[in-house]
C-alpha cells in the first residue's frame, strides 16, 4: 500500500515562492496494483517517480510504502530500502554493455548482502521466462525488445515487492510494448506494486490505475487510486 | 562488495584515452626506474672493474687520469713513473704483484695496453683461448676484441689506425683473455716489452749477446736503433733495474690492508702519486650521487604532475559514466559502493601505469646497460631494489590518494542528475 500525504517538491529550495515540481495532497494506492503515471512533458511524471522510488527527497509531506515512511530516511537507508523493496526499468534499458546478459541480470548482488549463487538460479528462471535466448551474449547482440526484457529481469531479481518503471516502451516497438504491458500486469496480478511514467497508450490502456499529472498537480484519477 | 566487475567494464569504454593515460604514466616512471637502476649499475660495474686494481702508482698529475687510464682503459697523455720509482717499486717487499703499465698505442682501433704476464693472470685467470704472450711480438687480446688468435696486426701510434702512423714490425696475436667484465675486455694487451721497445726505449732486460751481435751487424747496415732489440727473448720479470724505462702507470697489489696504505704513502712523493682506484670512484660516487638525487626528484615531480594531469582528464571521463552510476544507485548500490568503483577505476589506472614503468624501466635499464658494455667493456649489472619498489609503491599510493578526488565526485552526485 502507498500512502502519500502533503506531497511537495521544489527543485529551487531557497525560494519559498518557487513553483512546486510536485504537489500532491493526498494519494493512496493500494498494494499490487498496476499504476501509471502520465501527463505532459514537464508535468512532473518522472519527478514523481523519483519521489515514490526514494531517489529524491521531496521538500515537504510523507510516503509510505506499507506504513513505513521513507521521507525521514538518510540517504544510506534509502539505497538499503530501495535494494530490499524496489526494482526499476529504465527507458533507455541502461544496461551495462559490457557484460552478458546474464551478468547484467546478476549485477545488483556485486554491491548486495545476496551472492551471485544466491540468484543465479532466479536469474536464469526470469531471462528464460521473459524468453531471452543464450544468457552468455553481449548485450548488444539482442534486439531492443530483448534488452528492455534483460532490463526487467534485473529489476525482478532480487523479487521486490515494488517495481518502478521510467518510459520503459518509449524505445520500442508496438508488439514489444504490449508484451511489456501485459508483464507488468503478470506481475501486478502476482501481488506487485507496478508504478509507471508512459504516455504509452499500450501501457496506460493496460494499468490498473491511472494518475494524470500537469504542473505537477494531479489533476485526474482513474480505478482506485484514491486522492 | 565486489567493485571490480563494475570496474572492468569501465575499462572497455574510452580505451584509447585509457591506454594514452596508462602510457604516459608508464613512460613517466620508467624515467625514474632507469635513471636509479643504471646509476647503481654504473656505480657497481666500474666499483667492480676496479676490483682487481689495488694500489695504482703514476707520475703527479691527475688521479682520475690515472685511474681512467689504467683501470678503464681510457689512455691520456700522463707523465711517466721514473725507472728508479719502478725499480724501487719492483722490490718492495710488501708488494705481491708489481705490473708495470704502459699504453698510448691501438690496434684497429683498440687501445693497447702493455704489461706483464703475471697482470694478465691477475685480471683474467686462465685464458679463453691461445696462451699467454712469451715474447714482445707476440700478445692477447680482451675477450670482446672482434681478432682472431693467429691474426698478425700491426700497433697504431696513439689511438690512430692509418698506415703512416703504424709502428714497424707485425705482432702475432697468440691468445684471448677470458671475460674480466672490465674494460680490458676491450683492450689488446702485449708484454710491456714490446710497448717500451716500440717507443725507443730500453725493455727492462739487459741485451743478450745474440743481441749484441744483431745490433752490430744492423749497425753496419745502417739500420735505425730498434733493430737492436732481441724479438724473441723472453718477456716479463724479473727486470733489470738497470734497463728499466718509465710507465705511466704501475699496478701494485699489497700483501695486505695495512702493507697498501704503506705503499700509498711512501709513493705519494715528488715524483709519484699513489692511488686506491676506490677513493678515486668514492669521490666520482659523490657527484654522481647528487646528479641522481636531482634527477629522481625531477623524475618523482614529472610523476606527480603526470599523475595529477591524468587525473583532471579521469574526471572528465567519469562524468560520461555518470549514467550508469546512477542506475547502479538506483539499483540499490550505497554511495560507497559506487565510491569505491570510481576509486579502484582510477587506482587501477594509475597501478598499471606504474607497474608497467617499473619493468619497462628495468628494462630500459637493461638496454643502457648493453649499450655501455659494448662501448667499454665493463659489466654494468643492472638490479632491481627494494627500494626501486618503494618508489614505484609511493607513486601509486600517492595515487591512490589523489584518486580519492574524482571519487569524492562520483560519491556526491546527485542520483537523479546522472539519471536525466
Amino acid at each position: 500500500m502507498l500512502t502519500v500525504s502533503g506531497l511537495l517538491h521544489r527543485f529551487d529550495t531557497a525560494d519559498a515562492n518557487a513553483r512546486a515540481a510536485v504537489h500532491i495532497p493526498e494519494l493512496s494506492v493500494p498494494a499490487g496494483r498496476f499504476v501509471v503515471i502520465t501527463g505532459p512533458s514537464g508535468s512532473g511524471k518522472t519527478t514523481l517517480l523519483y519521489l515514490l522510488s526514494g531517489l529524491l527527497r521531496p521538500s515537504q509531506g510523507s510516503i509510505a510504502w506499507s506504513g513505513q515512511d521513507i521521507v525521514p530516511m538518510h540517504e544510506g537507508q534509502r539505497d538499503d530500502w530501495r535494494r530490499r523493496h524496489a526494482g526499476f526499468v529504465f527507458q533507455n534499458f541502461n544496461l551495462i554493455e559490457e557484460m552478458t546478459a546474464y551478468q547484467n541480470v546478476t549485477v545488483a548482488a556485486y554491491f548486495s548482502a545476496f551472492s551471485d549463487r544466491q540468484v543465479r538460479g532466479k536469474a536464469r528462471q526470469l531471462l528464460a521466462q521473459l524468453g531471452v535466448p543464450d544468457e552468455k551474449r553481449q548485450i548488444s547482440s539482442y534486439s531492443r525488445g530483448e534488452q528492455q526484457r534483460i532490463a526487467l529481469a534485473r529489476a525482478l531479481v532480487f523479487d521486490p515487492p515494488i517495481l518502478f518503471a521510467d518510459e520503459p516502451t518509449a524505445s520500442l516497438d508496438i508488439t514489444n510494448s504490449k508484451g511489456l504491458a501485459e508483464q507488468f500486469q503478470v506481475l501486478s496480478r502476482a501481488g506487485k506494486s507496478v508504478i509507471v511514467v508512459s504516455h504509452d497508450p499500450v501501457v496506460i490502456g493496460a494499468a490498473d490505475s491511472v494518475i494524470r499529472l500537469d504542473h505537477g498537480r494531479l489533476v485526474a484519477l482513474s480505478s482506485e487510486a484514491v486522492a | 562488495m565486489n567493485p571490480f566487475p563494475i570496474v572492468l567494464s569501465l575499462r572497455h569504454r574510452q580505451r584509447v584515452t585509457l591506454i594514452f593515460f596508462v602510457a604516459l604514466i608508464t613512460f613517466a616512471v620508467a624515467l625514474g626506474v632507469a635513471i636509479t637502476t643504471q646509476e647503481r649499475a654504473v656505480r657497481q660495474g666500474s666499483a667492480r672493474a676496479a676490483d682487481k686494481f689495488d694500489l695504482v702508482v703514476g707520475a703527479p698529475g691527475s688521479p682520475f687520469d690515472l685511474v681512467l687510464a689504467s683501470v678503464y682503459a681510457r689512455p691520456t697523455s700522463m707523465g711517466l713513473v721514473p725507472a728508479e720509482d719502478l725499480a724501487r717499486l719492483m722490490a718492495e717487499p710488501e708488494a705481491d704483484m708489481v705490473a708495470p703499465i704502459g699504453f698510448g698505442d691501438s690496434i684497429e682501433g683498440f687501445p693497447l695496453m702493455g704489461t706483464t704476464a703475471q697482470f694478465v693472470s691477475h685480471l683474467s685467470g686462465d685464458l679463453a683461448e691461445g696462451q699467454i704472450f712469451a715474447h714482445e711480438d707476440e700478445l692477447v687480446i680482451g675477450a670482446n676484441v672482434p681478432l682472431k688468435v693467429g691474426d698478425i696486426v700491426h700497433a697504431a701510434h696513439d689511438a690512430l689506425d692509418s698506415e703512416e702512423h703504424l709502428h714497424e714490425g707485425s705482432l702475432t696475436i697468440v691468445g684471448r683473455m677470458a671475460r674480466t667484465q672490465s674494460a680490458w675486455d676491450n683492450a689488446v694487451v702485449a708484454p710491456i716489452e714490446q710497448v717500451w721497445e716500440s717507443h725507443g726505449l730500453l725493455n727492462g732486460h739487459a741485451p743478450t749477446e745474440e743481441a749484441h751481435e744483431e745490433a752490430a751487424e744492423d749497425a753496419s747496415d745502417d739500420h735505425d736503433a730498434e733493430a737492436h732489440n732481441d724479438h724473441a727473448a723472453p718477456v716479463g720479470p724479473p727486470f733489470d733495474p738497470a734497463y728499466l724505462a718509465g710507465v705511466p702507470a704501475v699496478v701494485v697489489k699489497s700483501a695486505n690492508v695495512p702493507a697498501a696504505y704503506g705503499l700509498r704513502t711512501a709513493y705519494r712523493t715528488s715524483s709519484t702519486q699513489a692511488v686506491f682506484p676506490a677513493e678515486i670512484l668514492v669521490q666520482l660516487y659523490a657527484v654522481l650521487g647528487d646528479a641522481r638525487a636531482i634527477m629522481s626528484f625531477l623524475a618523482l615531480a614529472t610523476q606527480v604532475l603526470v599523475v595529477a594531469a591524468i587525473l583532471s582528464g579521469v574526471m572528465v571521463i567519469l562524468q560520461l559514466f555518470r549514467t550508469r552510476f546512477a542506475v547502479l544507485r538506483a539499483l540499490g548500490a550505497s554511495r560507497g559502493y559506487v565510491f569505491l568503483v570510481a576509486w579502484s577505476y582510477v587506482a587501477m589506472l594509475i597501478a598499471a601505469g606504474a607497474l608497467a614503468g617499473l619493468v619497462l624501466g628495468v628494462l630500459a635499464s637493461y638496454g643502457v646497460s648493453r649499450f655501455l658494455e659494448l662501448r667499454s667493456g665493463i659489466a654494468i649489472p643492472v638490479s632491481l631494489a627494494w627500494q626501486d619498489v618503494q618508489f614505484v609503491l609511493a607513486l601509486i599510493l600517492v595515487g591512490a590518494a589523489m584518486a580519492v578526488i574524482p571519487a569524492v565526485g562520483v560519491f556526491r552526485q546527485p542520483v537523479v542528475d546522472g539519471l536525466n
